[in-house]
């Protein structure tokens, strides 16, 4: 973890000037006590000079060395304010998350309030009852503090796993402060030291502004907020005297607040996308084997009914030395009319793989490969062209509709923009396609649910409310990702039928994606068995049910209890696990999972090679029967198999 | 003290609000809501009083010789004992107070004997024109630019001007209200001689005050909306408009403007907390007479009535708009609701 640190240069930067200043908290005082308190009124008010880098104060103290010298005064309090401030706050924080619910509630109310109230109120309320001077502006700041710690303990300490630990506890008997200090403090301590850091930056502001408005550090006591003030109050006359203390306090806050975030980056990188993409490289053998799965999934000639034409997509994502392939080297073809499936694992690319037809991979993934939408190559096209087309003949049933359809617009909306920008179909006969959608999917008074919300609905009606939303503008294709999961049987056969109805009339194409076996070979005539981000297996519903020849083909199918089953379990029978792409297992990617790996299958990966049937299969052991498959050269010239 | 905001606005969880004792069993989810939030205004607004109560009675030695000073005779310390309650006990005082504060009383200064209700009511209204304008002008800058800042730099892009603007931006924010208000005050009243260097009087003098209570929060809230729009623009949702090839127009000002507003709005509450909190420095700075330098006036003073009475009505008014701003929200993005219920 510390040596991701140090890779965050914010994090380098903002730790070296903290060394800094502790050195200079140290040495200062020692060598320059004398000199920084030294009165010579003649020489007061003196602008910068050779002799004096800042210049002096009005009684002739070099500021430079006041301001070093104050440097320990200065971080001493924060670090007091700090502490006490986090101390105070993890104890009421923590308190609070371990009291029963009633009063639980009522304390975390509290210091919701709390963290609400301006600061500088309490701060100045402490200072007037202990009275003006460092330590009540410490305390001050100190008890303004602590209601963030407060906060930030009382919500850690409930998190689920806290809560848990917390709960166990009680059950065992263990007293609360035990229980504190055993369970819920060392749950915490990462997110502690954090906020420690960046509070003491803050800290370090905040006594300043005391200072400035009389409540602060009192003379002949001098910390950068007394110097600050004494400057601003000569700034007319001698504005070089505030620079220093100024200068300094900015530094030192903004190098706490630099550390503290980077801390807060390396501890939790999920919450920080910038690190999120950073994966190891990828090996020249994977490279090589990427290089031959492209050239050998190369499907050849296009014939006039072919609605989408996909060759060598890859998508890559780049990582700190080299990329990342997520997808590689997928190629198919699909039918005016033709009703697809792709089934996998999660993860296997299914739903990247309708993503990157769109061109709608997330940054910073890179596609490669060619697209052919109705003869068109999308990449030939002008930006204006392609938006075109793809805004309208291309059309997506996500996954999730909860997050798919936006939480603060209205149904109608999202149901009629797409239509009315790219048709410019008017107001009225947008509602009126709208509405008749939403009769097809079967949503009971479809009139009202376009003035709903996302929210204000079901999951089901969401979901066909998401399905409506696709057919909206009568796609050549839609791509339907896992839409029918959060309906019952009788809908779900219902949606299927209408978008049955939709192929017969309009000639629609569906890819249908789905880790769902049986529904996929349900509804569709062919389907792609996807792992790794490959395709193993190109075959038609009928070869699938009766002798899949890819080992994982045959894995879902036994995963599937009953393939007549309308709605299956997620796929969890297969033993092992899908492979991490950041590191492949070299070979065929599935046999460290497959009962039938041979020798071969370890060192070199199968192409996916077409056989006489006219089904496609990647693997060694399913190909046997066609004599020697021969690798492919990496320039693409294809020793094909036979 | 407005950095405070760094911290605690970044601690809040992502579900913003926690659920109330209250369910939300009387019907309508809005009812349940606006009592939930009623109820601890109320609770909150109680304990702020008490607390404000305490502050006299919890300065150490003798609250009458602080208050009438060292050399008062004995017959003095009398009136002033009586006229605090300090001769009733401790209920009896509390009690006293209470009923003070629904007649308006707040007592009377003890430097010039002006009721404290008076003399907050002549100068909030300063202190009220410079939180308002600076509220503004907080959001005037800060929503477009860090939306924008969040577009370019969403998922990862333009990794260096997403250093400059933090860097910036966490620079900005650590520089402290008084020395913001001295520097503008330095340039453009004294060098360039534009604008008014103090006072309350005219738009003119309103202008630099604003400034120096506004660039910290903006800065900080310039950084909470960027993060926000990376969050927003990540949304699946945002994919589904991306994904119908609608123009960047739409996606950003319908698909995610919303959205960004109703996650910059839950922290609408800190954010005031923190512009008063600065305008209490800067008022200072400019000696504009309002809230901010009648509270410090009070504190140097040993005024403590007037102390205490400026605490309550700044506190009471940040809790109040707190409770507004989570209606408001409530209406705004009805989801809130069913978070919360």
């Amino acid at each position: 973890m510390f040596r991701a640190f140090l890779r965050t240069p914010s994090g380098v930067i903002g730790l070296a000037v903290i060394g800094l200043l502790v050195v200079v908290m140290i040495v200062a005082p020692i060598l320059w006590s004398a000199p920084a308190t030294d009165v010579n009124v003649a020489a007061g008010g003196a602008g910068p000079s050779a002799a004096h880098w800042l210049g002096t104060d009005q009684l002739g103290r070099d500021i430079l060395l006041r301001v070093l010298v104050a440097t320990r005064f200065t971080i001493v309090l924060a670090l007091i304010a700090a502490g006490i401030g986090a101390l105070l706050g993890v104890l009421t924080g923590s308190t609070a998350a371990l009291l029963p619910r009633r009063a639980r509630s009522v304390a975390l109310r509290a210091i919701d309030a709390m963290l609400a109230f301006p600061g500088i109120l309490v701060a100045i309320f402490i200072g007037t009852i202990i009275g003006p001077g460092a330590t009540g502006a410490t305390i001050g700041v100190a008890i303004a503090v602590s209601f963030s710690f407060a906060r930030i303990s009382s919500t850690l300490a409930m998190s689920a796993g806290g809560r848990d630990y917390v709960a166990a506890g009680r059950v065992l008997g263990i007293r609360p402060f035990r229980l504190l200090v055993r369970h819920v403090l060392p749950n915490i301590a990462d997110t502690l030291v954090i906020t420690t850091t960046v509070v003491i930056g803050t800290a370090v502001v905040d006594l300043s502004s005391l200072s400035f408005l009389g409540l602060g550090v009192q003379p002949p006591d001098f910390d950068w907020g007394q110097m600050l003030t004494e400057g601003v109050q000569v700034i007319y006359t001698q504005p070089w005297a505030a620079v220093g203390p100024a200068v300094a306090i900015a530094i030192t806050a903004v190098a706490f607040g630099l550390t503290g975030e980077a801390l807060a980056r390396n501890m939790n990188p999920v919450l920080w996308t910038q690190s999120r993409h950073a994966a190891p490289r990828v090996s020249a053998r994977q490279a090589r084997r990427a290089a031959v799965v492209a050239a050998a999934d190369s499907v050849a000639d296009t014939s006039p009914d072919v609605v989408l034409d996909v060759r060598d997509l890859v998508v890559e994502f780049p990582g700190r030395d080299s990329s990342v392939r997520v997808l590689d080297g997928v190629s198919f073809q699909l039918r005016k009319g033709e009703f697809l499936g792709i089934v996998g694992e999660s993860g296997s690319g299914k739903s990247l793989t309708a993503l990157a037809i769109a061109q709608l991979v997330p940054f910073p993934g890179e596609v490669s490969g060619t697209v052919r939408l109705d003869g068109q190559d999308i990449g030939a096209l002008s930006r204006r062209d392609r938006e075109a087309m793809l805004g309208t003949d291309l059309a997506f049933v996500f996954q999730d509709p909860l997050s798919s359809l936006n939480p603060a617009l209205r149904i109608r909306t999202q149901l009629t923009e797409s239509i009315r920008y790219h048709r410019r179909v008017g107001r009225r006969s947008a509602d009126e396609t709208a509405v008749g959608r939403l009769g097809d999917v079967s949503i009971p008074a479809p009139d009202a649910t376009l003035r709903r919300h996302p929210h204000e609905l079901s999951g089901g009606m969401r979901q066909r409310v998401m399905i409506a939303k696709g057919l909206m503008k009568n796609p050549v294709l839609l791509f339907a990702d896992e839409p029918t999961t959060a309906l019952d049987v009788t809908i779900q056969s219902q949606i299927m039928a209408l978008l049955e109805s939709f192929n017969a009339d309009d000639g629609m194409s569906l890819v249908f994606i789905s880790h769902n076996l049986a529904l996929v070979s349900e509804n569709c005539a062919r389907v792609l068995v996807m792992y790794a981000g490959r395709i193993v297996e190109d075959l038609t519903t009928e070869q699938l049910l009766a002798a899949p020849l890819h080992p994982y083909t045959t894995a879902l199918l036994h995963a599937s209890p009953d393939i007549t089953a309308p709605r299956t379990r997620e796929l969890t029978s297969i033993p092992g696990q899908v492979p991490d792409f950041a590191a492949m297992p070299p070979g065929c990617p599935y046999h460290p999972r497959c009962p039938l790996a041979v020798a071969r299958c370890r060192v070199e990966l199968p192409p996916l090679a077409e056989r006489s049937d006219g089904r496609r299969v990647a693997c060694w052991v399913a190909n046997q029967d066609l004599g020697p498959v021969e690798e492919v050269t990496r320039d693409g010239s294809q020793a094909p198999a036979h | 003290m407005a950095t405070l905001l760094n911290v605690s606005l970044e601690s809040r969880p992502p579900g913003g609000r926690r659920r109330g004792g209250l369910t939300a069993s009387l019907g309508s989810p809005w009812v349940a809501f606006a009592l939930r939030r009623l109820l601890s205004l109320i609770v909150i607004l109680f304990v702020l009083v008490n607390v404000s109560f305490l502050l006299v009675r919890l300065i150490p030695g003798d609250p009458a010789v602080l208050v009438a000073g060292l050399d008062a005779s004995p017959q003095q310390l009398v009136t002033v004992r009586h006229e605090l309650g300090l001769d009733q006990s401790w209920p009896a005082q509390l009690l006293h107070y209470w009923a003070g504060l629904f007649h308006g009383d707040l007592g009377s200064s003890f430097v010039s004997g002006q009721p404290v209700s008076q003399i907050i009511g002549e100068r909030s209204g300063a202190s009220l024109e410079l939180a308002a304008s600076a509220l503004v002008l907080v959001l005037l800058l800060s929503i477009p630019i860090g939306m924008i800042a969040g577009a370019l730099t969403r998922e990862g892009r333009h990794r260096r001007f997403d250093v400059v603007v933090s860097g910036t931006t966490s620079v900005v924010g650590a520089i402290p209200e008084y020395l913001t208000g001295t520097f503008l005050a330095l340039v453009f009243a004294v060098v360039l001689n534009v604008l008014p260097v103090a006072g309350a009087d005219g738009w003119q003098s309103l202008v630099l005050p604003t400034l120096a209570v506004a660039l910290r929060p903006t800065a900080v809230l310039i950084r909470i909306v960027r993060v926000e729009t990376h969050n927003v623009l990540a949304m699946d949702y945002v994919r589904t408009a991306r994904s119908e090839r609608l123009p960047a127009r739409i996606v950003y000002l319908r698909h995610a403007l919303p959205n960004i507003l109703t996650a910059t709005l839950t922290i609408g509450g800190i954010l005031f907390a923190g512009i008063v909190g600065g305008a209490v420095v800067v008022e200072n700075v400019f000696a504009r007479t309002g809230l901010g330098t009648t509270l410090v006036d009070g504190v140097t003073g040993r005024d403590y009535l007037v102390v205490q009475g400026v605490i309550l009505v700044l506190g009471v008014t940040v809790v109040v708009v707190n409770t507004v701003v989570d209606v408001l929200l409530s209406i705004v993005d009805p989801r809130s609701l069913s978070r919360e219920a």
